[in-house]
């Protein structure tokens, strides 16, 4: 049986019918085919599927879409503004930090989520925020250097 | 995953009512971190047909402190009882425990409740698809006692003298150091008799019972706790060992002390001997290194996990000399 949830997307607002054992994962990707979050263990333990609900930088895969009813969904898609790359997107961009892509969208919106809360975070602080994401080309250390980069580290 | 109906419960009332309904073929989520994983690997003998939703219920998340107590509701997240400046102040152990869980990820989604109910990881029972049809399942053997024990129990087996899985939670044993006490739809009950090794069981928990509360009373004069975790890796991983403990102390002597190993054993490892060796003494390297050899006295290490009867051991030593 479908549930009809109310969902709102990077600002645009969803009315959609979903089964109870479909993740918000699947929902992002094959329902509303925003196919930048990425599905890599399934099990919590990669961080590719990192999305920010209602403020918080969460494991899509480890949420049912049904439990993300009346919520606030923000995903790498979200983040440009009028064509151009959020500031830490492009960060990413110049400092060569990224390898095969596949953890970027979510290194970057676990930054996205220090950045707010700490606008200048510590090496250590950054480390500790990125360490749910996994990055199998071992880039971390290019990573750590554009989320220092990124100009202002932040706008709120 | 297999097809589930979803229910949200808008009352603790109306979630026992759906547990009573459906007989034990329904679980309850919360944060769901520990519950999707074992859905999504069918490693549940019996499917769940209903999923019932407690994060609909208003009034569970909470961090108080209230009658000469610190009340932690069941949906807190482990990420706010890291950050919370006084049980990080007050009841370090506890605030250790739940930094060390998981992930940033994770903490943010997974419950104080949710945890201490977490299901076993031993990797014969979390194998996908039911491949090992253990013990803990109904079946007829525990695969680690010949398989790959190298992360499996050092103080023997239990379930029909069999299984040799070990409890994975941090939090655990932080509340077991405290002396925590757990309230339940039904009842309250003493963190240590908490835990309860069964077939898919881990718990003391009925079917139609759910955890509401955890409850720690404040520390006496001169007390301290501390929690130490040894991982192959600093972050998402569950532990190797690790050690809460609570030492009371009054002009430099140890009054009294609540020390818990856990993953070593089937559930969390509360080592009296090894409190009573430190009671009635100073705090030093003398006297932690007779609390870590107490510790480990009754170890029973299998074929491919005798190192970590070193770990539980300089833990306990490690843990205690955190207090001093």
């Amino acid at each position: 049986m479908r549930k009809l949830i109310n969902v709102t997307i990077n600002g645009v607002e969803y009315e959609l019918g979903v089964k109870p054992n479909l993740t918000l994962l699947d929902l992002l990707r094959y329902e509303v085919g925003l196919t930048g979050t990425k599905k890599g263990c399934e099990t919590g333990e990669c961080g590719a599927c990192t999305v920010i609900l209602d403020g918080k930088p969460v494991t899509s895969c480890l949420v049912l879409a049904v439990q993300a009813n009346g919520k606030k969904i923000l995903t790498i898609e979200g983040l440009e503004k009028d064509g151009n790359l959020h500031p830490i997107q492009q960060a990413f961009v110049d400092k060569g930090a990224i390898q095969c892509g596949f953890c970027t969208s979510g290194m970057i919106l676990s930054a996205k989520h220090l950045l707010e809360q700490n606008p200048s975070p510590s090496e250590a602080e950054i480390r500790k925020s990125i360490s749910g994401n996994l990055c199998r080309c071992t880039g971390y250390q290019k990573i750590v250097q554009a989320i220092i980069s990124v100009p202002g580290r932040t706008e709120k | 995953m297999k097809r589930f109906a979803h229910l949200n419960a808008r009352t603790l009332d109306e979630a026992v009512l759906y547990l009573r309904r459906y007989g034990g073929r329904a679980k309850i989520i919360a944060g769901g971190t520990d519950v999707l994983g074992r859905m999504k690997d069918e490693i549940v003998p019996t499917y769940p047909e209903a999923l019932i939703n407690i994060k609909t219920i208003p009034g569970l998340d909470f961090i108080e402190e209230r009658e000469g107590s610190l009340k932690i509701g069941a949906l807190t997240k482990l990420e706010d009882i890291a950050r919370h400046p006084v049980i990080k102040a007050k009841f370090s152990a506890l605030a250790e425990a739940a930094r060390r869980t998981a992930s940033p990820h994770i903490r943010e989604m997974g419950t104080i409740a949710g945890n201490i109910c977490q299901d076993i990881r031993c990797w014969y029972y979390r194998a996908p698809n039911n491949r090992f049809p253990c013990l803990r399942k109904g079946g007829g053997r525990c695969y680690a006692i010949e398989g790959d024990n190298r992360y499996h129990s050092i103080f023997g087996a239990s379930v029909d003298g069999g299984c040799l899985a070990v409890h994975p939670s941090d939090i655990a044993p932080a509340l077991i150091a405290l002396d925590a006490k757990i309230r339940t739809s039904e009842r309250k009950i003493k963190a240590e008799h908490f835990f309860e090794v069964g077939v898919c069981k881990t718990n003391v928990l009925e079917e139609d019972e759910i955890v509401t509360e955890i409850e720690i009373s404040q520390p006496p004069v001169g007390s301290k706790s501390a929690f130490i975790k040894f991982a192959a890796r600093e972050t998402i991983d569950f532990p190797v060992v690790n050690c809460a403990a609570t030492i009371v102390g009054s002009e430099g002597t140890v009054q009294a002390a609540r020390i818990c190993l856990n993953a070593v054993y089937l559930k969390p490892y509360r080592v009296t001997s090894a409190e009573q060796a430190i009671i009635g003494k100073t705090i030093s390297d003398n006297s932690v290194e007779d609390a870590g050899i107490e510790a480990v006295r009754q170890a029973k290490p299998l074929a491919r996990n005798t190192y970590m009867v070193q770990i539980a051991r300089t833990l306990v030593k490690r843990a205690v000399l955190a207090c001093g």
